[in-house]
């Protein structure tokens, strides 16, 4: 790239090392991490077929995989909004992507009668419906970032309370399950869940990152784009959608799992010191975030698991106080 | 990729292996499925061959409390703090001694932890709806399973008796049933003069009656259920009927409450075990509204206890506080 | 950018005709919403007979609803409305941002958090106590909030919006850890103005009062204030004093609004904005006008969550959100990101 200097540049590397280093460590105590403790030998074993072992291979292996490529997915998704609207507050949770995605899955579970295919699609048919609502409405003489940010607090605000409404009028069973499905969850996430949300994400992070350089050149300002020829209103498009997909399909599978798109960004922006807000730090910060919470989600009472977007609400709101707090102490 | 179920009992034994660390005997692990016979059992999720006598049982939701009283052979249970209150001394004591293998909340199952305990049959007490949240193939690959959820409130017999039958452990529940069933005729009996002339209206807690509501509960639903079994008369029925409890409860608006009770010649309101008025009720008890329904200037408004028994066992401790609150109608 | 950029084209003595001709009919209007707002409800009842419920009580069920369901729901609009336009424009005023207000910036959220966590441990009982906790959690938030969000209107939101993220998990999952103890979240985290008629409200009410006394005291001080500080200096108006007495005057008025009707959003954004070209850029009058036009917005609001459905209710605070919503939308694009 172009725009670091090269000692933000060798950050950047050393940083995604450690990131990677991390990711790689806790997604091994993932595997250990049970109803019982194995040994990473045994796990290793496992892994390598020397040992059969169904709880690891399949199931803690697929919910740490879950957790590492959602976090990932999650964090560049709040990458590609922040850097658009050139703004911490464009990302997806903010704007009401989860929180439609979350009525869309809502619906599913009251109106209709909530098996995990209608919560698949009523979580996405919802993420988009918003992020079409909010782009069409944030679209009018030219395009404004903030204008996007504002007009996605609002319509955060109403779905938000389509939700509540939702939750207080529905049946008091149903009510007392959805009351878990308001914050997200990757318990029971098995290998049959993941072979298509995988392969999206996958195309998804593949189409960004063939971008990357052109949508940095976007963040930088329309004018060196437009100089550096890029053309940028359907660069645009294309990452809202990738956003938007890679919303929407966490939440179909997890459901709302709040701040990781707002925090990964923000955290891994300032850990990498750069300018504009670097996609592979998001990512890889997301993946981070997301492994812990869910690690701390599972052990904090066990053998009662909380739900993960509960802990990962609290780590990286608490997270981000603590930078932006750091950040007028330096100023 | 889901497991299928031979691969699943594989990979319950060869768990059981792995896991020695932790003091639990690995012997049963493959045991269930080749002694004794099974037989098919119609639940929530289809007919599911089970064993005839399962020896270990999971049981979530509203099957835990069902099954500790029924002595069901249980070896871990969610855990379920709404049953709490209502359970004797001896049932409060295994619930709480029990492993915890899930929370309240579905989504949260510990698949694992079930896995640990090694079942060879599993009872889910919850809703339909609910039913989405749980893996149930994952579940299927640890044991049988069956689903036994919720309906309408009024539903716990046939409920508790479906857990109890699949859990092999119905004769404890007939004998559960028959102390229930000769209670309530008992006083039925007692109160057959007075009862059933009478027209009652019941104000609910369950559930959240939200701000500025009450809950209406017709026959059939939780604080009714069981003093119908002694012979009383909830009158009316809901405005615009809903699924499972909507068909026979409502929240209306506290505006409501002099036409919806201004027949009544009795009205009951529920309370907590302890006796202390709920939040929810004690708003309408303040309400001016309230105080001038003909039934309560009549002096005939009586407190019930023990309101959500989803047991026989729960409901005999039900029938006398039903019994105590009553009294008053009979020396007139 | 907002009114603060702008001088004030008018004193609060000098062309006061039409707006003083402006503050009556609107004080009209409350009345007349005011009344018409008793009649609606589950039982509809004609504004005459509303009329006779107040000056000539018979006692009917008819009467009783009026006077003590109804009237006192009213009173608690009227209050709330106030309470949450005021501490908007105050702080809209003091953080010089227009997107600033009591929901967003994380202190309604606050103050919940503090009561639910309150009454869980059982000490936020009665109206002290509610009202105590309420207040205590509002100037946490805003002291956290004002600290880490200063000088930057966007970080000063961002942080609003992570701390009351934070504060629904963390409150999300003590519920779900002692699903009993924290029941009353539930009713904390959608505000409503039902069922609050029989609570003993005297002292978050009095509290609102002297709140908007104050509120009213203090806007001359702020008038000057918002042409910078240097030219508040030469005024005579003590510019840390102006600024800690208008904080505190926010956390009481949202907190105590907080404390006795849950998080209501937006009625602190909206009615702000809209009294601003009436008003003229004059603080004085832009707060007069904020003090009728927000009772006026949330009984208006309070009456659609009684009639949108025909099954029940809808929480007040739903409405203001689908008022407050596509209003915002509108104001974005009308003026343009840039001016807001």
């Amino acid at each position: 790239m172009t725009t670091l200097g090269p000692r933000a540049e060798r950050r950047t590397v050393v940083l995604c090392a450690v990131l990677v280093a991390l990711m790689l460590g806790l997604g091994l105590l993932g595997l250990c991490y049970g109803a019982s403790w194995s040994s990473p030998g045994k796990v290793f074993a496992a892994l390598t077929g020397a040992d059969h072992s169904v709880v690891i291979r399949d199931w803690r292996l697929p919910r740490v995989l879950a957790g590492l490529v959602f976090g990932a997915a999650l964090g560049a998704a709040g990458a590609i909004f922040q850097n658009l609207t050139r703004n911490p507050m464009g990302s997806p949770d903010v704007i009401g992507l989860d929180a439609g995605a979350y009525t869309g899955a809502l619906v599913a579970l009251t109106v209709l009668s909530g098996t995990s295919a209608q919560l698949a699609a009523g979580s996405v048919l919802g993420g988009l419906a918003v992020a079409a609502a909010i782009y069409l409405l944030s679209f009018e003489r030219g395009f404004s970032g903030l204008r996007l940010v504002v007009i996605g607090i609002a319509f955060n605000a109403m779905v938000t309370a389509i939700n509540s409404w939702i939750v207080l009028r529905a049946e008091l069973e149903v009510a007392i399950a959805a009351v878990g499905w308001s914050a997200g969850s990757l318990n029971g996430v098995g290998w049959a869940d993941l072979g298509i949300p995988f392969t999206v994400i996958a195309v998804l992070l593949a189409l960004m990152a063939s971008r990357a350089h052109a949508m940095h050149q976007a963040a930088l300002g329309d004018a060196v784009a437009v100089t550096t020829g890029v053309g940028i209103n359907r660069l645009r498009l294309l990452m809202v959608l990738v956003g938007v997909g890679c919303t929407a399909t966490v939440t179909a599978v997890a459901g709302p799992i709040a701040f990781i798109a707002l925090a990964a960004p923000q955290i891994g922006r300032r850990l990498a010191g750069a300018a504009g807000v670097p996609l592979l730090p998001a990512a890889l910060t997301g993946a981070v975030l997301l492994l812990a919470a869910d690690l701390i989600a599972q052990m904090l009472l066990a053998p009662v698991a909380l739900p993960v977007g509960v802990v990962s609400t609290a780590i990286g709101g608490c997270y981000l106080i603590w930078l932006l707090t750091k950040e007028v102490r330096r100023a | 990729m889901s497991i299928r179920r031979s691969s699943g009992l594989v990979g319950a034994a060869s768990l059981a292996l792995i896991l020695t660390g932790c003091g639990f005997s690995s012997e049963s692990g493959s045991d269930s499925s080749d002694k004794g016979g099974t037989r098919v059992f119609a639940a929530d999720n289809g007919k599911i061959t089970i064993p005839a006598a399962p020896k270990r049982v999971v049981a979530t939701g509203y099957a835990v409390p069902a099954l500790i009283e029924a002595d069901a052979p249980l070896v871990g249970i969610s855990s379920w703090k709404r049953g709490e209150p209502m359970m004797s001394k001896e049932d409060l004591a295994e619930y709480k001694k029990l492993p915890k293998v899930a929370g309240e909340l579905a989504t949260e199952t510990n698949y694992e932890a079930i896995a640990e305990a090694d079942p060879d049959l599993i009872v889910i007490g919850v809703p339909a709806p609910v039913l989405g949240d749980i893996d149930v193939k994952r579940l299927e690959g640890i044991a049988p399973v069956v689903a036994i959820g919720p309906t309408v409130p009024s539903a716990w017999r046939e409920l508790s008796r479906k857990q109890s039958d699949a859990a092999g452990a119905l004769k404890q529940f007939d004998a559960a049933k028959n102390t229930y069933e000769d209670k309530a005729a008992e006083l039925a009996k007692k109160y057959k003069d007075v009862l059933p002339q009478l027209k009652l209206g019941h104000v609910g807690s369950y559930g959240d009656a939200a701000k500025g509501t009450f809950q209406r509960e017709f026959n059939g639903s939780w604080g009714t259920n069981i003093a119908e079994d002694i012979g009383a008369e909830y009158y009316g029925k809901v405005k615009k009927a809903g699924p499972g409890s909507q068909s026979v409860s409502e929240y209306p608006s506290i505006e409501e409450l002099p036409a919806a009770f201004r027949e009544a010649d009795v009205m009951t309101y529920s309370v907590n075990a302890d006796g202390s008025v709920p939040k929810s009720v004690q708003y309408v008890l303040d309400s001016k509204l309230w105080k001038n329904l003909p039934a309560v200037k009549a002096g005939k408004a009586f407190p019930l206890r023990y309101t959500e028994a989803a047991t026989y066992g729960e409901a005999v401790v039900t029938l006398d506080a039903i019994d105590k609150s009553l009294a008053p109608l009979l020396n007139r | 950018m907002t009114a603060a950029g702008r001088a004030p084209r008018a004193s609060v003595t000098g062309r006061a005709g039409p707006q003083i001709g402006l503050l009556l009919g609107g004080l009209l209007l409350l009345t007349v919403i005011a009344v018409l707002s008793m009649g609606v409800g589950a039982r509809h009842i004609p504004p005459a007979e509303v009329v006779r419920a107040l000056f000539d009580h018979q006692g009917t069920d008819d009467h009783v609803i009026v006077r003590d369901v109804r009237l006192p729901r009213a009173l608690l609009a009227i209050a709330v409305g106030a309470a949450l336009a005021v501490a908007g424009a105050l702080i809209q005023t003091l953080a010089r941002n227009p997107l600033a207000e009591p929901g967003i910036l994380g202190v309604t959220a606050g103050a919940g958090f503090a009561v639910t966590v309150g009454s869980a441990l059982g000490l936020a009982t009665g109206q002290a106590g509610e009202l105590g906790f309420a207040i205590t959690g509002s100037v946490l938030a805003s002291l956290l909030v004002a600290a880490v969000g200063q000088r930057s209107p966007l970080r000063l939101v961002l942080t609003g919006v992570a701390l009351t993220a934070v504060l629904g998990g963390v409150a999300l999952g003590m519920r779900l850890m002692l699903p009993d103890a924290f029941d009353t979240y539930r009713f904390w985290s959608v505000g409503s103005l039902a069922g609050r008629e029989q609570a003993p409200l005297a002292l978050p009410l009095a509290a609102i009062a002297v709140s908007l006394l104050g509120a009213l005291l203090l806007s001359r001080a702020l008038n000057a204030l918002t042409l910078g500080a240097n030219v508040a200096h030469t005024l005579g108006a003590g510019v840390g004093w102006v600024r800690a007495a208008t904080l505190v005057l926010i956390t009481v008025l949202s907190g105590a609004a907080t404390a006795v009707a849950g998080p209501i959003l937006f009625v602190g954004l909206i009615v702000p904005h809209l009294v601003r070209r009436p008003a003229g850029g004059s603080v004085p009058w832009m707060i007069l006008y904020t003090m009728v036009l927000g009772p006026i917005l949330l009984l208006v609001a309070d009456i659609g969550s009684r009639v949108l459905l025909p099954t029940g209710e809808v929480p007040v605070a739903i409405v203001t959100a689908f008022l407050g919503g596509p209003m915002l939308i509108w104001a974005v694009r009308r003026y343009g990101a840039g001016s807001l």
